[in-house]
């Protein structure tokens, strides 16, 4: 009977209802798409460590992010391939340059160069074509959400990159990067183009028989140890962290979804107050007739749990719509599976640190003003 | 369902005092008086008398600043919030000066509220007896109606019934004619009147009312915080077993 009252009290009060209502959508709304827009750029930070399809990597010493390694000797692979638990060992090399769109005008672009025939850090999605388009030297990628801005290349389009003849020879879809376009090509092509001495490269990708584990780290860093021995899932770990400390996302971030909090909370509390003080009569009443103080809260609990329930309804309701509407636009969101339940149980949590200043007044509710 | 034990309301010593910041000052001379079961006591008195104040005291709403006060051989006295709370549950009924209905519930949820409001199922049969009792004071037809949807005259009906569904052995109203026009007023009186010589309860109804009077058992008049007469009166009996 107490959840009914409070949900009749819920549906009867209307306009005090919508303004809580609008709290919680807002903290699920604006929060959500704060952390999607975050995890989106996450992706970006990462992207092609995360995709590069090998367990370690290894770049020059003592790097802070995936994007920012001096060239390391290509005399490593053969240190690498004699490990035992070693399966293969691929270098990659990433450079830059200007591609030039039909116009006429540049845009840089990163360059990342994949050895024939593995492929190792080539593009792992694509739109158009396939990967055996990169087993050819000229040929490059690009991505479908970057089409516009390199002047829409058709395929077998022939343009330059850097000055070097290159070939469109497919589109890939999802391959951005934190640092800009990314375009695919042959690690021989690369070489011309960012013009880096013989036998260097960015990085060696690893592949073990087994999944790292600290005995086979330990032993590839003994055998590398000018080097940076990273497992795939520690690079990425460190670029995103690199990112987020040194760029102000994450302070940008944080403040951003403190704001939309503490709004959600500011406009609950106003209105579940208002709504309190209004029916500070019936909660006096119902303490008159028989009712505890804990029988008052657990309405005004029951109110604030109703509120939140259906504001988090209606907030991801909106924010899936939101979501669905940027996929596959250069906008960077992605929600991952761990946030909906944590951000549906942070605004029932927010909801009722909201209403606790309502709690308050109704638990101050005096049945013996009933008698005045 | 059971109904109301036949037990008597006693007070002894009763006084109720008040800070009014700087100093106390005593609002309810001490009391000593009896409440009888199947008795309608009407205290009456003008404004700041001190007759509400004793009513909150009778009603376990606030606590006397002295004295006793006993249900039955029980002491009520100093029952802790959570056990006058109970107390209030199972065995007051309570009429206010305004209906105080819950907008939002209809009159029959605001009926079962009574019993529920500590969060328990109410018991087997609780809806039917609620029903029957809105059909008896003349709601049968407005049981799923919104409080505001109902005249004055009903709502106060509707909150007899709230006082009545949990069969309490003391009913206590507080102006409960006040905010009603003549002939609902009258209704109001004489059921209640019906409820103290039928089913055997505590009545005590406050009001300054003239009107009210005639259909009191007993007339306990008070002024300036102290009982200054106490009368059994010729009540309109008959009237009452007629309607």
């Amino acid at each position: 009977m107490r959840t009914l009252t409070a949900f009749r009290m819920v549906v009867h009060d209307r306009s005090s209802t919508a303004g809580a209502l609008l709290g919680v959508v807002a903290i699920v709304f604006l929060v959500g798409q704060q952390l999607s827009l975050l995890f989106g750029l996450l992706n970006y930070m990462s992207v092609l460590v995360d995709h590069s399809n090998a367990d370690v990597w290894v770049m020059s010493g003592n790097i802070r992010n995936a994007d920012a390694g001096n060239l390391i000797s290509g005399r490593y692979i053969d240190r690498i391939v004699g490990l035992p638990e070693v399966k293969w060992a691929e270098p990659v090399l990433i450079g830059s340059g200007l591609f030039r769109t039909a116009d006429g005008s540049y845009e840089s672009v990163r360059v990342i160069g994949t050895r024939r025939p593995r492929l190792s850090l080539g593009p792992w999605q694509f739109f158009k074509a396939d990967e055996r388009a990169l087993l050819d030297l000229e040929s490059v990628t690009v991505d479908k959400l970057d089409l516009a801005k390199l002047g829409n290349p058709v395929l077998n389009q022939v343009t330059e990159i850097g000055h070097r003849r290159v070939r469109v020879r497919a589109i890939t879809e999802g391959a951005r990067g934190f640092q800009g376009t990314i375009v695919f090509a042959s690690i021989d092509k690369v070489k011309e183009i960012a013009r880096t001495p013989p036998g260097r490269y960015s990085a060696i990708l690893v592949r073990l028989n087994r999944a790292p584990d600290s005995r086979i780290m330990a032993r590839l860093r003994a055998a590398l140890p000018k080097c940076s021995v990273y497992t795939t899932k520690e690079l990425s770990y460190l670029t995103k962290k690199y990112y987020i400390a040194n760029t102000g996302i994450g302070s940008s971030f944080g403040f951003s979804t403190v704001i939309a909090v503490l709004i959600g909370v500011v406009i609950i509390s106003l209105t579940m107050y208002t709504s309190v003080l209004g029916r500070a009569r019936d909660f006096a009443v119902m303490r008159a007739i028989g009712g505890r103080r804990r029988d008052i809260a657990v309405v005004v609990a029951c109110e604030a749990l109703i509120i939140a329930g259906v504001g988090v309804f209606v907030g991801f309701l909106m924010l899936v719509t939101l979501l669905n509407f940027t996929r596959g636009s250069a906008i960077p969101s992605f929600l991952p599976l761990f946030v909906s339940p944590a951000l549906a149980i942070g605004a029932i949590l927010v909801s009722f640190i909201g209403s606790s200043i309502a709690l308050r007044v109704a638990l101050k509710a005096d049945p013996a003003s009933v008698f005045h | 369902m059971r109904g109301p034990k036949m037990t008597t309301l006693r007070l002894e010593g009763i006084a109720k005092d008040f800070s009014d910041g700087a100093q106390m000052r005593r609002v309810l001379f001490p009391v000593t008086t009896e409440f009888e079961p199947g008795e309608l006591t009407v205290l009456a008195g003008p404004s700041g008398s001190g007759k509400t104040t004793l009513l909150s005291i009778i009603g376990l709403v606030l606590r006397p600043s002295e004295g006793r006060m006993f249900f039955g051989d029980k002491e009520i006295t100093s029952l802790s919030e959570n056990e006058a709370a109970r107390m209030r549950l199972q065995r007051y009924g309570f009429v206010f000066q305004q209906p105080m209905l819950i907008e939002g519930l209809s009159v029959l949820e605001n009926t079962l509220l009574a019993f529920a409001v500590q969060g328990r199922r109410p018991p087997k049969g609780a809806r039917q007896k609620a029903v029957k009792i809105l059909n008896r004071l003349g709601l049968g037809e407005s049981l799923h109606m919104q409080p505001r949807l109902l005249s004055g005259g009903m709502k106060q009906r509707a909150s007899i019934a709230r006082a009545l569904i949990k069969d309490p052995a003391i009913l206590l109203c507080d102006e409960p004619t006040s905010a009603l026009d003549a002939e609902s007023g009258q209704t109001v009186m004489r059921l209640l009147k019906r409820i103290a010589i039928e089913e055997g309860r505590v009545v005590v109804v406050v009001s300054h009312d003239a009107r009210v009077f005639p259909y009191a058992d007993r007339l306990v008049k008070i002024e300036n915080g102290q009982i200054v007469s106490d009368t059994r009166e010729q009540t309109q009996t008959e009237e009452v077993s007629q309607s």
